[in-house]
């Protein structure tokens, strides 16, 4: 299985403040799915990622997708396997995009 | 998709390494601008104190920042620091060796300003004889140097009808987006602005164009930067904030440190030599203003307020001194 990074030409920033509201909101169960917490700029635009997307980003330096669901499995209490199915639905959007740069 | 919050600090700073110029263009915004200017050193302190807070983008505006002779020795200190920099030049001072000090030092884009594909138009509208053919040049040396390359236009009375010819010459000229600027009643541009700005009916006949165009167009970025726009299309998906996004995305900071909300709003909310970024961006009165602005006048009735909040804040305060007024380039009638 081939290694996954981010295309190096995208800037990206983690919103810390607003990952720590997400987290809270998510504590108390409450959706915030919507929320973003990672900005992305892309040929001069703007992008966001929820939280399960800038988890996913911020893993993309060198990571094959198999590891990336094991590593994301161990913090989002979900079913592995719906896990998996929204991480190769993501990482197949990033793709489409030219955001990822496979090794 | 909307951001809940603003971010956590600005995106981007533009920064006025000085307000010295060698053109005296009619439109300038900064012309009128006197502020003694930093020195290397202190520059260079005020960017440490940024770059803590992770701003992604700095963009040297002006001024012209070519007139700094330690542009490239600043620009080389900031890529170290972990910022992306870009600035907007008028392209007269560049040679091949700047060009190739551009890329050394790290710049990520590099902007010239061309106004016309006319040569006698341009250069009258910058009062410099020879302009135009500099400009040309001068990105022709950033090309050569492999340096990501950007035209910027002032859109106003000499040029709203060739829009389509100045895209056609930035795409002729290697440049990967052409910024199609709305004209600010700032400085100069307030002086100039009843020879220069266009009518609200000329601006929306003007933006239908080039919005067309831009759907059209797949082999250069075009971009139209004006919160107005939200009258007469979706916004765009990358969209992430409504209305201005001067104090929402982005701050300006000044020859002697002073930040101001953008570069047309000459409102003074502090100076980084002494405060810190974070806590001007978080409990400015002023900002705090124009992130939630008030409807008033045509805009307390209008359906499309809650998408263009009042567009462009710094052209409602220049010419009423209210940030909460309607945008006067607005063609929504009342």
């Amino acid at each position: 299985m081939r290694n996954i990074r981010r295309n190096p030409d995208i800037i990206w920033r983690e919103e810390e403040e607003a990952r720590a509201e997400v987290v809270r909101a998510m504590e108390r169960g409450d959706d915030a799915s919507g929320e973003g917490t990672v900005l992305l700029v892309e040929s001069g635009m703007m992008h966001q990622l929820n939280l399960l997307g800038g988890e996913i980003w911020k893993l993309l330096d060198g990571i094959d997708e198999e590891r990336l669901v094991d590593t994301l499995a161990m913090t989002f209490d979900v079913d592995r396997d719906i896990l998996a199915r929204d991480i190769r639905d993501f990482l197949a959007d990033l793709d489409r995009r030219g955001w990822l740069v496979h090794e | 998709m909307y951001m809940s919050r603003i971010p956590f600090s600005p995106i981007t700073i533009n920064w006025t390494l000085t307000f010295r110029c060698n053109f005296n263009c009619r439109h300038c915004y900064s012309r009128p601008e006197k502020a003694p200017e930093l020195p290397t050193g202190q520059v260079k302190e005020i960017m440490a104190k940024v770059a803590k807070y992770k701003v992604p983008f700095i963009n040297y505006g002006g001024g012209e920042p070519l007139l700094r002779s330690d542009l490239f020795d600043l620009t080389g200190y900031a890529t170290g620091l972990g910022f992306n920099v870009s600035m907007n030049t008028n392209g007269f001072l560049m040679t091949e060796e700047k060009a190739a000090l551009a890329r050394e030092s790290g710049f990520r884009t590099v902007g010239i300003s061309i106004d016309s594909t006319k040569a006698e138009l341009h250069d009258d509208f910058r009062n410099t004889k020879g302009s135009h053919k500099k400009a040309v040049s001068a990105a022709k040396f950033l090309k050569e140097q492999g340096v990501r390359l950007t035209i910027s236009s002032v859109i106003c009375r000499v040029n709203h009808m060739e829009f389509e010819e100045l895209v056609r010459q930035a795409r002729d000229l290697g440049a990967e987006q052409i910024s199609l600027h709305n004209y600010k009643c700032a400085g100069m541009g307030f002086t100039n602005k009843d020879e220069l700005d266009l009518t609200p009916e000329e601006w929306k006949e003007f933006y239908l164009k080039a919005i067309a165009l831009r759907e059209k167009v797949t082999d250069i970025r075009i971009s139209m930067d004006d919160p107005i726009t939200a009258t007469i299309h979706k916004a765009p998906e990358q969209a992430i904030v409504k209305g201005s996004t001067c104090g929402k995305l982005s701050l300006n900071i000044r020859a002697n440190g002073d930040v101001t909300p953008c570069g047309f709003i000459p409102v003074v909310i502090g100076n980084l030599l002494k405060d810190d970024l974070k806590d001007l961006w978080d409990n400015s009165n002023i900002l705090e203003k124009m992130r939630n602005k008030k409807p008033k006048e045509k805009c307390l009735t209008c359906k499309h307020y809650e998408d263009c909040l009042g567009g462009c804040t710094a052209r409602a305060y220049a010419t009423t001194g209210d940030f909460n007024s309607p945008d006067p380039h607005c063609w929504v009638a009342k």
